[in-house]
C-alpha cells in the first residue's frame, strides 16, 4: 500500500536535484550592473538583482514578458529562459531614460 | 558593462516538478467536463476577463468592464452589464480590487446590481516553474435580491515561446433567500499570441451551466509616460449552444499606475 501510495505521488510530483544558473544584477543610481548580461541558449537562469538604491525600481522587458518591482535596498528574483540566441532588451520602469540593459544569449 | 553567466556560481536547489501545461490544461478540462455531468454549473453568463496569476508589487489600477449580448432570443438580446473596479496591490503576493456592478438594457435604465470584492494570490514566481500559479478569491453581494456568491479560481499559465495558455477554472457557491444555493464550476481560458506589446491577438473558450463559447479577442498595452499603462482587451465571443447568447461582446480597459 506505501509502495502503491508513493508510487502515485510520486507521478505527480518528482522532486529532482537540478542546478539553476544564477545571474547578479545591481542597480546604483539608476543605473543596471551590469548592462549587458549573457547567458547561454536554452537554459534556465535565475537573475538576483539587487536594487542599491533607497527608491524602488521596476525590471521590465517584453521581450523577456517579465515585469517586477524591486523596492529600495532589496533583492529580488526574475527567472527568466530557456531562450533561443538573441538580444533581449530589458529597462527600468521608474528611470526609463537611464536604467536600460539587455540580456544576450548565446 | 559586460558579464556572463560566469558572474556568479550555480546553486543547487530542489525545484518541485509541476505538471506539463497540456497534462494540467487536460486535467482543468476533465474535472469541468466531470463537474458537467455532475450538473454543476454556473448561473449565467460567465464571459468574463481571463486572470493571469501575477501581482505586481506597488501597483494600484482602475478598471472598466462592459458586456454586451447579441441574441435572437429576447431574453437573452441587448442585455449590458458594466463593472467599475479599483484595485490596489498588498504586497508581492497579494491584489486586492472592489467592483461596483451594473446592469441596464435599451429597454431598462442602468442601475447598481451587486459589490464584489476580490482577492488574488500569486501562488509562483514567474518562470520558476513549467506553469505559472495563483489563486483568485471573489465575494459578490447583489443589491437588487438577497444573494450572495462566493468563488475561489485557480489560475494555470503556461509559456511556450511567443505563445501564452491560461486557465481560470472556477468553483462557485452561490445562497440567499431569492436563490437555490448550489455549488458550480465554470472553465474559462485563452491562448494568446505576443506579436507586439501594442497588439496581441488572442483566442477565449468558456464552459459554464448558461456558458459554451468561443470566440477572437485583441489585447494591447499603450504606454502613457512612466508607471503609467492602458491596458486594453476587446472581443466577440460566439455562443455555441441555445442557452449562450450568439453574440457577446467585451471591452476592458485598465488604467495602471
Amino acid at each position: 500500500m506505501r509502495v502503491l501510495l508513493g508510487s502515485n505521488l510520486l507521478c505527480w510530483a518528482i522532486f529532482v536535484e537540478a542546478a539553476t544558473l544564477v545571474v547578479n544584477i545591481e542597480i546604483k543610481a539608476h543605473l543596471f550592473y551590469p548592462a549587458e548580461v549573457i547567458v547561454p541558449a536554452n537554459t534556465k537562469v535565475k537573475l538576483l538583482i539587487h536594487n542599491m538604491d533607497s527608491s524602488p525600481e521596476e525590471f521590465e522587458s517584453y521581450e523577456l514578458n517579465r515585469e517586477k518591482v524591486i523596492l529600495g535596498n532589496s533583492k529580488a528574483v526574475v527567472f527568466i529562459g530557456p531562450l533561443a540566441p538573441g538580444e533581449y532588451p530589458f529597462f527600468g520602469e521608474f528611470n526609463m531614460t537611464t536604467a536600460l540593459g539587455k540580456v544576450i544569449v548565446n | 558593462m559586460t558579464a556572463g553567466f560566469f558572474c556568479a556560481k550555480p546553486t543547487r536547489r530542489l525545484i518541485f516538478r509541476l505538471p506539463g501545461a497540456m497534462e494540467t490544461l487536460m486535467s482543468v478540462v476533465m474535472i469541468v467536463a466531470a463537474s458537467n455531468s455532475a450538473y454543476l454549473h454556473a448561473d449565467g453568463s460567465t464571459i468574463d476577463k481571463i486572470y493571469h496569476p501575477y501581482v505586481q508589487l506597488l501597483e494600484t489600477e482602475i478598471e472598466y468592464r462592459s458586456r454586451y449580448q447579441d441574441d435572437d432570443d429576447a431574453a437573452l438580446d441587448d442585455q449590458q452589464k458594466y463593472q467599475l473596479g479599483l484595485g490596489r496591490s498588498l504586497s508581492e503576493q497579494l491584489f486586492a480590487e472592489l467592483y461596483l456592478i451594473g446592469a441596464g438594457s435599451s429597454e431598462s435604465d442602468f442601475e447598481l446590481t451587486a459589490v464584489e470584492a476580490e482577492l488574488k494570490i500569486q501562488l509562483s514566481e514567474q518562470g520558476e516553474y513549467d506553469n505559472d500559479w495563483g489563486l483568485l478569491f471573489e465575494l459578490e453581494r447583489e443589491t437588487k435580491e438577497n444573494l450572495w456568491e462566493v468563488s475561489t479560481t485557480l489560475i494555470a499559465l503556461h509559456q511556450w515561446s511567443r505563445w501564452i495558455a491560461t486557465a481560470n477554472l472556477s468553483l462557485t457557491y452561490e445562497w440567499g433567500r431569492d436563490i437555490n444555493n448550489e455549488l458550480e464550476t465554470s472553465l474559462a481560458s485563452q491562448l494568446r499570441y505576443r506579436y507586439s506589446q501594442a497588439l496581441e491577438p488572442a483566442i477565449e473558450f468558456y464552459l459554464g451551466e448558461d456558458t459554451l463559447g468561443v470566440g477572437p479577442v485583441l489585447t494591447g498595452v499603450q504606454r502613457l509616460g512612466g508607471r503609467r499603462k492602458l491596458v486594453w482587451e476587446f472581443g466577440a465571443i460566439l455562443g455555441i449552444d441555445e442557452a449562450t447568447p450568439d453574440t457577446s461582446w467585451k471591452l476592458n480597459i485598465e488604467y495602471e499606475f
